[in-house]
């Protein structure tokens, strides 16, 4: 391998290098005569726009096939995810941390829910109706205008002293603050099998004692009527039912972990692999 | 030191070890590695330990360069472990006047050694007496002939002096008292074998090649990786996420599976090539003997059968052949003349040779014999011609003899043949016809007058002048009593026998099979040039009508000087005349003649005319047996020892070992070693491939910020698991064409991945398995509730862990553990893409020219396995449970596996398309830019 192995100076290098860029003698610029250049990227162009038309017509073909209404599977959607107001994340999850006597520590919580219930005030709900049976309100028309269909109303005042109507501060500067849950939307998700789902607030850890909380609407549940969703076009204007959770007998200056969980048939709260299926936690400490 | 031979330094044995470590590709892992736990420091230091992703993917690198590294340190340590150790040597010492038996290694210079026939002699010795003492000198000089061994000092050199015996040549017969005076490395064979250690070890042409790759590979992966971190930095990324980018980057260009698939594919071949008495001791020598395109090759053994033969007889006034063919299935001559019957008589009798008891199943051939070599051969002959010679042995007794010696150049004995005795001698022909009266001529006694003479020197010439050495000529006389000066003169005139080391059979047509391939055959040896010449004419490394300048000077009559050398086809140069050559003259004398032929030559000449082949830009093998051909050896591309009798030494410099030290296995190879460099073309082409649909991904990931198509675990699945079977079942494609009718390849010209290979592979095949991977995954991610519109862009908020409520384009909230599992089966969709798309490449990389059908689409059952191994690897991946959390793998929709098919005919189509432009258009734009 002789040939193949002798050392070449720099200066050979960088000649090989430029003869590489221009070769006077056979007219080459980089391997490559200048007609050849023109030859070789017209056939990549054509190659790539074949492939991009195929890409497209393949994209194209797709969309016709799906259904604006629902999506086809919903593989990774078997359980709703359970998410909390006011949410500020620490290290590690949810943590609603402040002083009562300090109204800095809690202001942002006020405002956070104050901002989330703009959308339930009957200014935001008027587009949709009242109901007042409590059981699935299926649809298998479209009655609304527009070829939409009907959602439930759900205003703040349902959320009675956690509305933030009664009490703007949310209980936060007595030590008994609002919290407030909602159930992620889910297309034709049938909960509880007929009875309302009900959130259940507990301590976490060896604490067997009963949490001092009070729930509203009454007994914490989501109330059927606002099952099953019907997906953002056929429901606009469909808001997420809640729960308020009010916290009344906190030890202060502790750190607690409190978990709130969904609970009715066809609700998973236990996957380990997700925290927020089902089921929401997080750390509580109120000083004073 | 003690009287042995050191072995050569090695490298420690954890350098070489760290060597594997370090190469270029495992530095780029190893680099890759060092990111990813950098990032996943950083990131558990800052609390975060939801993902230890980072980590996996760390070990799972490191865990790829140590393994490979393992599989690469074992196959050099099994390659250099085939040499067994030289055995202990016992020599007998005379010391202070008593006779000892001691280990060789403790003789020391000055020693007085007794050696007899049978015996290894135990270091270089001066012989002080010797009885009829013959040493065999092949192993160290090339010569088949025993060489005699007597006090006096006949040449200055001492490789040619007969004092002189040398440590390892075996003593044959005799014995023989000498003065110890070289022992160890400073011995004759101690110094070739430095020569040959001192020969540094050349890079094999597929070293060369897979280097040069790996260097553009690094390069690119580099290029791609900085490019793409500067475009994140620029884009805002922060610099911790650039580097994961930079990372996950070089990860998805490297093919990782490369270097074990080619060591596989250059594995299989090896141990394909041992089934067939190849045994390689370098995997990377497999494929150089593909590409040489000069042997060098050793006379003695290799092209030859190493045993003296009868060749001629001349009797009658004639010429006649005997069968020299190893199995003797040759034709045979007229046996139905009184004088042959007279000279078998001669050649049975007169003749100490005998076989070896207990062997009368053992063809004749094959049969152990007490005696030299030209008796061996005429016994043999005896008794194959005219049967049980020891039966007619006995039937005439024999009463007295005069042995041969070097000074009386005859032999005599006289055997009782009922009343009468008989007389019958034989020797060198001129000694033997000085004491002829007359001449036998079909049974007649014809008085020998100056016609028969010459006759006798024409025959005599024309024997000679064939390399073979003109022996038994014989006298016989019917004598009445004994005697008393022996042999008298007064004898009968009988023949002349000529014995030559015959070329083995198969010998001429692996020449001719080496000519088509392109490849000079250029003979090498020791012997003396008129034989060499004579054994290069037989077997066709001079063709039929090559004339020497010698030949050429003979027919015009005209002084050897007058002619010019360059006129001349073939060359027979001698050790002599290339040491009054230049270097350069010798490079212009390999250029001018094709045919050449080297006779007489030292170690260091050896060295020198490979060297000289090689700076005409050749790949040289060098095959060789002896301990003289060690130097050779090791500086050729490629060296081929012989394993039957060929020395440690010269095995220990080879890389390859021919273990029926037939020169027709170098062919054998040599097609392997073609037919492994297509097929690691293709396996490579086809490697190449998917890391461009491993690559995109993250590209578009980074400039689109959509969620991660494919994770880089699920890469280190693609390259390491399925298709790494795949791609070394091309290794048992079977040539498109006939390889062996092409010339060899020009290594600077045809490299193993030229462009359009790279091209072609990258921006064409990968593209469209890009493609086909984006469409199922688009398919997967729209299917599932999120429309492209909406992913472009989404990965922020994708990404976020803290947003538990992603709204997809029906208006369904998705949490973030939700999405990682939707990203996982985008992930698996993408990798079933590719599997599926791979499986059209590997079909399209079985050819480079000819229609998938016209090499016949599932003849390689090997690749069928390979690919139905593939789909179930990717079925277990897919729907075992437990993966979604290991190795992030979902259990995805079966048409999910439909979709990329359409992209997978595509492949096919266009490389059919390709392929038919290739043979329709030899030479055209399309074959130059689309065929690799």
């Amino acid at each position: 391998m002789a040939t193949l192995t002798e050392k070449k100076t720099c200066s050979e290098r960088m000649e090989n290098f430029r003869l590489f860029v221009w070769n006077p003698e056979t007219k080459q610029f980089m391997g490559r005569t200048f007609i050849n250049w023109v030859w070789i990227s017209l056939y990549y162009v054509a190659f790539y726009v074949v492939m991009t038309g195929l890409f497209s017509l393949s994209l194209y073909s797709l969309m016709r096939t799906l259904n604006p209404y629902e999506p086809d599977y919903q593989d990774q959607l078997k359980s709703p995810g359970v998410t909390l107001r006011p949410d500020v994340y620490g290290e590690r999850g949810l943590q609603i941390y402040y002083n009562m006597s300090d109204n800095k520590t809690w202001h942002g919580f006020v405002t956070t829910l104050h901002t989330f219930l703009s959308e339930y005030t009957p200014a935001a709900q008027h587009h949709n109706i009242n109901c007042t049976r409590d059981e699935y309100f299926i649809q298998d028309t479209f009655n609304g205008p527009n070829k939409t269909k009907l959602s439930c109303k759900f205003t703040s005042d349902m959320l009675h002293n956690c509305s933030g109507l009664t009490d703007p501060t949310f209980g936060f500067p007595e030590g008994k603050p609002c919290l407030i849950l909602k159930m992620n939307r889910i297309i034709k998700f049938y909960p509880g099998n007929g009875t309302a789902p009900k959130v259940d607030c507990t301590y976490v850890g060896d604490d067997s004692r009963p949490l001092d909380v009070d729930y509203y609407p009454r007994n914490g549940t989501f109330n059927l009527h606002y099952f099953p969703y019907y997906g953002i076009k056929a429901q606009p204007t469909y808001t997420n039912p809640l729960v308020a959770v009010k916290l009344l007998n906190i030890t202060r200056n502790e750190e607690f972990k409190i978990l709130c969980r969904v609970i009715g048939t066809g609700i998973i709260s236990d996957n380990i692999h997700d925290p927020y299926e089902g089921k929401v936690e997080f750390k509580l400490k109120i000083d004073d | 030191g003690p009287n042995e031979l050191r072995p050569p330094r090695g490298t420690p044995e954890c350098l070489k070890f760290a060597r594997q470590l370090a190469g270029g590709l495992q530095c780029l892992m190893w680099v890759a590695a060092a990111i990813c736990l950098i990032a996943f420091g950083i990131q558990s230091g800052q609390g975060d330990l939801t993902s230890a992703d980072d980590l996996y993917l760390a070990i799972a690198l490191i865990a790829v360069v140590v393994v490979t590294g393992c599989f690469g340190y074992y196959q050099e340590f099994k390659s250099t472990n085939i040499i067994a150790s030289f055995k202990n040597l016992q020599a007998t010492v005379i010391r202070e006047g008593h006779k000892e038996q001691i280990d060789a290694d403790r003789i020391v210079v000055g020693d007085v050694v007794e050696i007899k026939g049978g015996d290894r002699v135990p270091a270089d010795i001066r012989i002080l007496s010797a009885q009829g003492c013959k040493v065999d000198n092949s192993s160290l000089t090339g010569e088949s002939e025993p060489q005699s061994r007597s006090p006096e000092c006949t040449h200055e050199s001492p490789l040619e002096s007969r004092n002189v015996a040398f440590f390892s040549t075996m003593c044959l017969e005799g014995t023989a008292t000498g003065l110890v005076i070289n022992t160890g490395d400073r011995t004759i064979i101690g110094r070739i074998a430095s020569l040959a250690s001192g020969v540094g070890n050349e890079k094999t042409p597929i070293a060369v090649e897979i280097e040069h790759f790996v260097d553009i590979i690094a390069g690119l992966a580099l290029l791609f990786g900085g490019t793409f971190f500067t475009v994140a930095m620029l884009i805002g990324y922060p610099f911790l996420r650039a580097m994961v980018f930079f990372m996950a980057i070089v990860v998805a260009y490297v093919p990782e599976g490369l270097l074990a698939t080619v060591t596989v594919c250059l594995s299989l071949t090896a141990k394909r090539l041992a089934s067939k008495n190849c045994v390689v001791k370098n995997l990377e020598a497999v494929e150089t003997l593909g590409s040489t395109s000069t042997i060098c090759s050793d006379k003695t053994g290799t092209l030859t059968q190493n045993r003296m033969t009868v060749a001629h007889l001349w009797f009658d006034n004639q010429i006649h052949a005997a069968d020299t063919t190893e199995d003797q299935s040759g034709q045979s001559f007229d046996q139905s003349s009184e004088t042959w019957r007279a000279l078998s008589r001669i050649i049975t009798l007169c003749n100490r040779a005998v076989f070896k008891p207990g062997q009368e199943n053992v063809p004749v051939a094959k049969r152990d014999v007490i005696g030299d070599a030209s008796e061996t051969a005429l016994l043999k002959f005896a008794e194959v011609t005219v049967g049980n010679v020891a039966e007619r042995r006995s039937g005439c007794p024999k009463l007295c003899e005069v042995p041969f010696t070097s000074a009386n150049k005859f032999q005599v004995s006289v055997h009782a043949a009922g009343e009468r005795l008989l007389l019958v001698l034989k020797g060198a022909p001129e000694r033997v016809l000085e004491r002829c009266r007359s001449v036998l001529l079909k049974g007649q006694e014809l008085p020998l007058d100056q016609q028969w003479r010459e006759a006798f020197e024409g025959a005599y010439a024309e024997l000679g002048g064939r390399g073979e050495r003109v022996l038994g000529e014989r006298g016989v006389l019917w004598v009445q009593r004994i005697p008393e000066q022996l042999p008298g003169d007064g004898l009968c005139f009988v023949g002349l026998v000529s014995m030559i080391d015959p070329p083995r059979a198969s010998v001429p047509a692996a020449v001719r099979k080496c000519r088509t391939a392109g490849i000079r055959v250029i003979m090498v040896t020791g012997d003396h040039p008129i034989t060499a010449k004579a054994i290069a004419a037989s077997v066709g490394i001079i063709s039929e009508g090559s004339e020497t300048p010698e030949d050429i000077a003979a027919r015009l009559r005209l002084p050897l000087e007058q002619v010019d050398p360059r006129q001349a086809r073939a060359r027979v140069l001698t050790g002599a005349q290339l040491q009054d050559m230049e270097a350069t003259a010798l490079v212009g004398a390999l250029r001018s003649h094709p045919e050449i032929v080297f006779a007489r030559t030292s170690p260091q000449q050896k060295l020198l005319i490979v060297e000289s082949c090689q700076r005409l830009g050749a790949i040289v093998a060098v095959t060789g047996d002896g301990v003289n051909d060690s130097p050779a050896l090791k500086k050729a591309d490629i060296g081929v020892a012989m394993g039957i009798a060929g020395s440690d030494v010269s095995k220990q410099a080879a890389d390859m070992i021919l273990l029926d030290d037939n020169f027709a296995s170098i062919v054998t190879g040599v097609e392997q070693g073609r037919l492994i460099f297509d097929n690691l073309k293709k396996s490579i082409a086809y490697t190449l491939t998917k890391n461009i649909p491993e690559l995109t991904p993250y590209l578009v990931y980074i400039t689109a910020s959509v969620p991660l198509p494919l994770g880089c675990i699920t890469i280190l699945f693609i390259e390491l698991c399925t298709d790494i079977f795949p791609s070394v079942s091309l290794a048992y494609e079977r040539a498109e064409s006939d390889i062996m009718h092409l010339k060899p390849r020009n290594p600077r010209r045809d490299r193993l991945v030229n462009e359009p290979l790279a091209a072609y592979s990258y921006f064409q095949i990968g593209a469209i398995q890009s493609f086909a991977g984006f469409v199922d995954y688009f398919v997967a991610l729209a299917q599932e509730g999120w429309w492209p519109p909406l992913v472009l862009g989404l990965r922020p908020r994708w990404e976020d862990i803290h947003e538990q409520e992603l709204q997809d384009s029906y208006g369904q909230q998705w949490t973030f553990a939700q999405r990682l599992r939707q990203q996982y089966t985008c992930y698996t969709v993408f990798f079933i893409s590719i599997e599926m798309c791979q499986i059209a490449d590997v079909l399209i990389r079985k050819t480079r020219r000819l229609s998938l059908l016209q090499q016949g689409l599932l003849r390689n059952h090997i690749l069928v396995i390979a690919i139905v191994f593939q789909v179930s690897i990717g079925c277990f991946l897919c729907y075992c449970p437990g993966m979604p959390y290991i190795f992030n793998f979902m259990p995805i929709r079966f048409q999910w596996w439909l979709v990329p098919m359409p992209f997978g005919l595509l492949i096919l189509f266009y490389d059919e398309v390709r392929k038919l432009g290739v043979r329709r258009h030899p030479g055209s734009w399309w074959d130059r830019e689309l065929y690799y």
